[in-house]
């Protein structure tokens, strides 16, 4: 697209998903923008929608949202169909509308699974996540005086995975991309940070475990390996964490100590 | 109080081992059915296949292989719908648009829709050449058999048709079965793809030459 001088200012249609809460049937509602301008991020065009709803005295359409940076892994939306838009390795608030053309119909849907309902409009409950990490996402560590600096060796590979897998912001995009809503990439990222580092090792086998058994009490779907989640992480997260995930779950329980 | 062993096997991972090794277990059979099939193609009478399929059949430990081969096709069945189903109700209500982020392939999006076309196949397959194959003295037959049933513009549909499936299904599940079982290193991952990709041709196209040299081959 290039920049002429009326070519900041867009028209847009919105069909926007509406829902008054978990158990509303919920439905599109269409709305009409005069004047976007290239410029804005896609949280920022919705600012504007609900502002000119405000002003028609109508209800504003709910969206999560918080650091507006890419890094708390708040805002989400399924964007043409698309998780966090059609830009690779960005969240919703990186998407810019210049990605988008004047005249374009954009469909905006919360993220989809049984296990994140939706709270009302696009606002979805993904407190699921938090339970999964509280379940065995964290290490245990000695009170006191801080411990020398590199007092535990860590290889510069493993240090690399981890930092790779720890780079999850837990926005759940993998599970709203996958064709099952399965949580692997996202419970696979968390479990491998801890796993590649000596910090996790007392837990090892009890952290996956624990984390496993609680993602599949939140009703997650099956992994079938189609690696949409890689492909919609706005963090690039790999499925090589899948497979890491699969190994320590298999040795943990198969030849691991803790029950 | 369940065992650690149920546990494991009723978890989400654990469902998924238990396909990736049955299927694994198929494929391996697939293997050893298309390298004994193709002993039809050794000489123009059939003897070395009549050798194949005697030799087979006489084997008393056949009956127990083939419990064990419906085991491994009943247990891949059940639990590939048993998922299924699963990861349906996980999505609830689906989305009104959806585009891929591309990471998916034919295979990898057709899982069951080719399962269910694979088992629709074997069904006729088990009463085209299991239920009705000859008594072991008569095993010269089976060529015969498989001749006619190939030739014909029914059976090369049904023979050749269904290998389209078969090679669609294989394509995904050889590596996707070795990724569930954690085997997924960077110094292997390219050798993972290829080979299960090759191995879905070469095994989709093997089966695939019988209803094509009989049905186009005639007689002659």
């Amino acid at each position: 697209m290039s920049a002429g001088h009326d070519s900041s200012s867009m028209k847009l249609t919105l069909h926007v998903w509406r829902q008054k809460g978990p158990d509303d049937e919920g439905r599109f509602e269409i709305h009409r923008l005069n004047d976007v301008s290239q410029d804005m991020s896609f949280l920022e065009m919705l600012d504007v929608l609900n502002e000119q709803l405000t002003n028609e005295g109508r209800e504003p359409v709910v969206f999560d949202h918080d650091c507006r940076e890419g890094i708390c892994g708040m805002c989400s939306l399924v964007i043409n169909g698309q998780v966090h838009g059609p830009v690779p390795e960005i969240t919703t608030c990186q998407l810019h509308m210049r990605k988008f053309n004047d005249g374009d119909t954009i469909y905006i849907e919360p993220f989809r699974a049984k296990a994140f309902p939706i709270i009302r409009d696009l606002a979805t409950d993904r407190t699921a996540f938090d339970r999964i990490i509280q379940s065995g996402g964290f290490v245990s560590v000695n009170t006191g005086n801080a411990p020398d600096a590199n007092a535990l060796l860590v290889s510069k590979q493993n240090a690399d995975e981890a930092m790779d897998a720890a780079a999850c912001i837990g926005c759940g995009g993998c599970v709203a991309a996958c064709p099952n809503a399965a949580a692997m990439l996202f419970t696979s990222a968390k479990v491998s940070q801890l796993a590649l580092l000596p910090q996790g090792a007392p837990e090892r086998d009890a952290r996956v475990l624990a984390m496993v058994g609680q993602m599949d009490a939140e009703g997650f779907g099956n992994c079938t390996n189609e690696s949409e989640c890689q492909a919609a992480c706005p963090k690039g997260i790999s499925v090589t964490n899948i497979a890491r995930l699969n190994r320590e779950y298999l040795r943990a329980s198969l030849v691991g100590k803790s029950q | 109080m369940l065992s650690w062993l149920q546990r494991t096997l009723r978890s989400s991972i654990g469902k998924k081992v238990l396909m990736a090794c049955t299927g694994l277990g198929l494929i391996g059979f697939l293997i050893g059915h298309l390298a004994g099939n193709l002993t039809l193609f050794a000489d123009s009478e059939g003897e070395a296949f009549t050798h194949y399929a005697t030799t087979l059949n006489s084997n008393p430990a056949l009956p127990v292989v083939e419990v064990g081969l419906t085991l491994l096709f009943l247990a891949h069945i059940v639990l590939a719908f048993k998922v299924t189903r699963e990861n349906r109700e996980a999505r609830g209500k689906g989305y009104t648009l959806r585009n891929d982020h591309g990471a998916r392939t034919p295979g990898s999006r057709s899982m069951m829709i080719t399962g269910v076309l694979i088992l629709a196949f074997i069904v006729v397959h088990l009463i085209d050449f299991r239920f009705d194959k000859p008594e072991l003295e008569e095993m010269s037959l089976l060529a015969g058999m498989v001749e006619s049933r190939l030739s014909g513009t029914v059976g090369f549909l049904i023979y050749f048709g269904a290998m389209v499936p078969l090679t669609l299904h294989l394509s995904h599940a050889f590596q996707s079965a070795l990724q569930t079982l954690g085997l997924n290193h960077p110094k292997y991952n390219c050798l993972i793809k290829v080979v299960g990709r090759g191995l879905a041709l070469i095994i989709g196209l093997g089966f695939a030459s019988f209803p094509l040299a009989y049905f186009f081959g005639g007689n002659a």
